[in-house]
């Protein structure tokens, strides 16, 4: 494959050049209720040509590999293109040549595992809300997803990756009269099929709380003290904080890197949030980024000093900051942008019964549903919550967006718990979708967040 | 794709074959500097088999081994997922003026120059930075089938936007043109960008409480993403859409008729037939306030035992087809938009949202960050809202419409006017 690829770029005139291909396959199967509604199982591949040439950086993405010449030309003329228009030119940080090869360490190869297998373990799972007589439909997905991914440079660099994923995802929703209640389950990993074994009781605990939701009253609108658990606190943290250590999203706006200079006292002094892709076992492990650069632990934020960004082999020379390892693209229609890999609220001392207490009266709230931010504003969905008085749970409450500014919200965390959990399924949005992006935290206390209800 | 549609028949009863081809060129400005250009050429094939009542789907994105491809599908099939439906023949849908070939000569230099252009306009007037964009896009779709249906549709699109971001932000004002072929933002638009950016310099405090809210043409698809998911065959089929009870019914307000319109073709994505060979047809969803139907692609038309309204459709080859309105306008009204800040009086613009896609959609809920949130006072913007939502639910909120505005802007989810609506919830840190 390597000379195939070397072959592509043999005619480009470039000061540099890199291509990528995928050979990608999955397997999918749904249910909608009691019906499988889809089975599929396919393979697919494709190629990005990237190219550096005068100061201009272009790619072209391709899916026919008679295409490659005319790509690789395009790519060409287009950053020459650039290269004219652009005061600053473009150039990308300097990094190892590799050639390496790399295999996950898997607890079962779904590759190895009968589709009927699947189909029956993912049966399983649905059959089990569906026992309830509250439980109107049931939306339930079993997917594993195969890259194998080779990248050649002409600095020399040749990796080859293989990046395995699975997941069950769903949604069971509950109905009584007109009122309709929905919850997600979703469960996986990158380390093997065994991750989706021997999980009833979640999807039983999912569909209590789509049971109970029925009688759970809205939220009042207002403002609150709340605990969030820890994907509402991951959420947050990817979201509010993390996409704008993404340097690409701030790279071109002068007010946005003013705000998020290195040294900056943006968090609480009990905040330190960390990307780490590096660490096995998790949904968002990789060893190299799709510029073939070795993926590293970064710390983004100490005791609540911005110390670090994401960074891309361009964004790294412009910010004139380490190289991290981020670079990376969905797939073979793309081409490479920063993502975070796995990124955390590392963990304080407190328990979750020390947090309900100190936070007295407020809202202990549980598990999103979404979330999005503008860099200075963010809101997101909460699955649900209870209302907590003297530091006891006490009624469900539902329909629960929050919505707060980035800044104030970093300083109003004021106690971590020592629970750190990640969590198990991705599907980050940024214009292409990241399926392994991961994120978790700790239980958070925060001050003051406006908590729109219906 | 014929020869794989024959391979297919010697294996399966009915057989589908759907091929697509684009190619796209993307030109991104930042801070008024030129930042990126991207292009893509893709294609792909997906296959879909039925036989026995079960049917099975494979794809690929090169079509060089058909038999491998025949084989996908088939161990697919083995799975059992159930379908028994007819693939249609359909045959002399209407020609529709679907692609402008001035696109071809529209080269990234082209686009490069016209964002420049853009960012001259703006160039000294503001002090916000200006990020623009402009893009190029040509389709090929082909559909064959078993039953004889063999139809393609070739088209072509252009978008081109202007967004002026606030400081320490991603939350701008922006205005988007769409269309078959290079369509340059005109003076109008980039002086809105320009008027409003301005005026919303100024952060005001507002009580939480009801209000009058102007939902903006972008901002739209909050209200409509509630409105597609409750009346989406697949959620009508299931029984857990709350209006699958009340067709002919009022769900909102007379003035609102909400209507999916392939066949106008005066905008780009018009398709005289969907993704499966069924013929496109204009379809209301609301008509004068009055739930008028649902929209079905054929498997889940065939679970409900109705007839498919040509809604089948596909993100790409890697998904299966299912029901989607993809050409979708509500009815402008009749004032202009400084009419509607007249009659607003006091109220709020949703300029912006964060979490259109959370909370209880399919209930009609809503409870969305506003990103910007402008502040209206004596019928004009007097400044900015922030940390602060709007929330209701549908169903309630778009009974209340004050006034709609006189023409359409392209959205997300379609094209829209810009909608006046009152009593709606409003709470904010103020």
């Amino acid at each position: 494959m390597f000379d195939k690829l070397r072959d592509m770029l043999a005619g480009v005139d470039a000061d540099y050049a890199d291509v990528r291909h995928e050979q990608m396959s999955e397997t999918k199967i749904a249910f909608a209720r009691k019906e499988l509604t889809g089975l599929s199982a396919s393979s697919t591949d494709g190629y990005v040509v990237r190219v550096l040439k005068n100061g201009g950086f272009s790619s072209v993405a391709f899916t026919s590999p008679d295409d490659a010449t005319r790509a690789a030309a395009t790519a060409a003329e287009n950053a020459e293109l650039i290269g004219r228009t652009i005061e600053k030119p473009v150039r990308l940080a300097d990094t190892e040549v590799v050639k390496d090869e790399v295999r996950p360490e898997l607890d079962e190869d779904p590759r190895k595992i009968a589709v009927d297998e699947k189909l029956e373990l993912l049966r399983g799972y649905n059959d089990i809300p569906l026992e309830n007589e509250k439980v109107a439909t049931t939306a339930m997905g079993y997917a594993d997803l195969v890259r194998n991914k080779w990248f050649l440079s002409t600095e020399g660099s040749e990796v080859y990756e293989e990046l395995i994923t699975v997941r069950v995802r769903g949604n069971i929703t509950t109905k009584d009269g007109d009122l309709t209640q929905s919850v997600r389950v979703a469960f996986g990993g990158s380390d093997g099929f065994a991750r989706l074994r021997g999980r009833d009781e979640l999807v039983h605990e999912r569909t209590g709380i789509a049971v109970d939701l029925l009688k759970a009253e809205p939220v009042t609108a207002g403002t609150y003290n709340a605990v969030l658990n820890y994907q509402l606190a991951g959420v947050f943290t990817h979201e509010a904080f993390g996409h704008f250590s993404e340097a690409d999203l701030i790279e071109d706006s002068p007010t946005m890197r003013e705000r998020m200079q290195i040294g900056a006292e943006l968090g609480n002094t009990v905040l330190s949030i960390k990307d780490d892709p590096t660490v096995p076992h998790q949904l968002g492990h990789y060893r190299y980024d799709d510029e073939g650069v070795a993926a590293r632990p970064t710390q983004l934020m100490k005791d609540g000093v911005l110390v670090g960004r994401l960074h891309s082999r361009r964004t790294a020379a412009s910010f004139d900051e380490p190289l991290s390892g981020h670079c990376v693209a969905e797939d073979y229609r793309y081409a490479p942008i920063i993502r975070m890999g796995s990124i955390f609220i590392e963990p304080g001392e407190r328990s979750l019964d020390d947090l309900l207490g100190q936070l007295g009266d407020g809202l202990y709230l549980i598990n999103h549903m979404g979330g999005q931010t503008t860099g200075e504003n963010f809101t997101f969905g909460a699955q649900y919550g209870f209302v907590v008085k003297g530091g006891k749970k006490e009624r469900m409450v539902r329909d629960i967006n929050i919505s707060g500014n980035l800044y104030h919200t970093l300083k109003s965390i004021v106690a971590v718990g020592k629970d750190l959990t990640l969590n198990e399924t991705g599907g980050c949005g940024k214009g292409q979708v990241n399926h392994r992006s991961c994120f978790g935290a700790p239980h958070v206390l925060v001050r003051d967040v406006v908590i729109g209800g219906k | 794709m014929e020869r794989l549609l024959d391979i297919a028949r010697k294996k399966a009863g009915k057989v589908e074959v759907y091929g697509e081809k684009s190619t796209s060129d993307d030109v991104s400005f930042e801070n008024s500097k030129l930042k990126d250009i991207e292009s893509s050429i893709q294609s792909g094939v997906g296959l879909l088999l039925m036989q026995d009542g079960k049917v099975g789907y494979a794809y690929t994105r090169n079509l060089v081994d058909r038999e491998g491809l025949v084989q996908n599908a088939l161990d697919a099939l083995k799975g059992g997922a159930e379908a028994d439906y007819d693939l249609p023949l359909t045959k002399d849908v209407p020609e529709l003026d679907t692609y402008d070939g001035s696109i071809e000569k529209l080269s990234t230099t082209g686009m490069v120059e016209e964002c420049n252009r853009v960012c001259g306009v703006f160039a000294g007037k503001t002090s916000g930075q200006l990020n623009t964009s402009a893009g190029s896009m040509t389709t090929e779709v082909r559909v064959l089938n078993s039953a004889g249906t063999d139809l393609n549709t070739k088209s072509s699109s252009y978008y081109a936007y202007a967004a002026l971001n606030f400081p320490g932000s991603y939350s701008s004002i922006f205005r988007m043109v769409t269309g078959k072929g290079f369509t340059p933002l005109s003076d109008e638009d980039t002086s809105y960008v320009l008027n409003a950016y301005e005026a919303a310099q100024k952060e005001v405090k507002v009580p939480s409480g009801k209000m009058k809210v102007l939902f903006l043409p972008s901002t739209m698809y909050t209200l409509v993403w509630r409105l597609l998911a409750a009346t989406g065959g697949k959620n009508v089929y299931e029984k857990v859409s709350p209006l699958k009870d009340k067709v002919g019914e009022k769900v909102m307000s007379e003035r609102l008729t909400v209507v999916d319109t392939p066949l106008d073709d005066a905008w780009p994505g018009a398709r005289a037939f969907d993704d499966e060979g069924t013929a496109c047809r204009e379809t209301p969803i609301v008509e004068a306030g009055i739930l008028k139907g649902f929209y079905f692609d054929r498997y889940y038309a065939w679970k409900a035992g109705v007839e498919p309204t040509g809604h089948g459709f596909r993100p790409g080859v890697t998904s299966r087809v299912s029901p989607g309105l993809e050409h979708l306008t509500i009815e402008p009204g009749k004032e202009s938009f400084a009419e509607l800040l007249k009659a607003m009086d006091k109220g709020i613009i949703v300029g912006g949202v964060l979490g259109a896609h959370s909370g209880n959609l399919l209930n009609g809920d809503f409870s969305v960050g506003l990103a910007p949130g402008l502040y209206v006072e004596g019928g004009e913007i007097a400044g900015q809202v922030k940390d602060a939502m709007v929330a209701g639910n549908i169903y309630d909120t778009m009974q209340r419409v004050v006034g709609i505005e006189n023409r359409v802007h392209p959205g997300y989810m379609g094209r829209f006017p810009a909608v006046l609506l009152e009593d709606v919830s409003f709470a904010s840190k103020g």
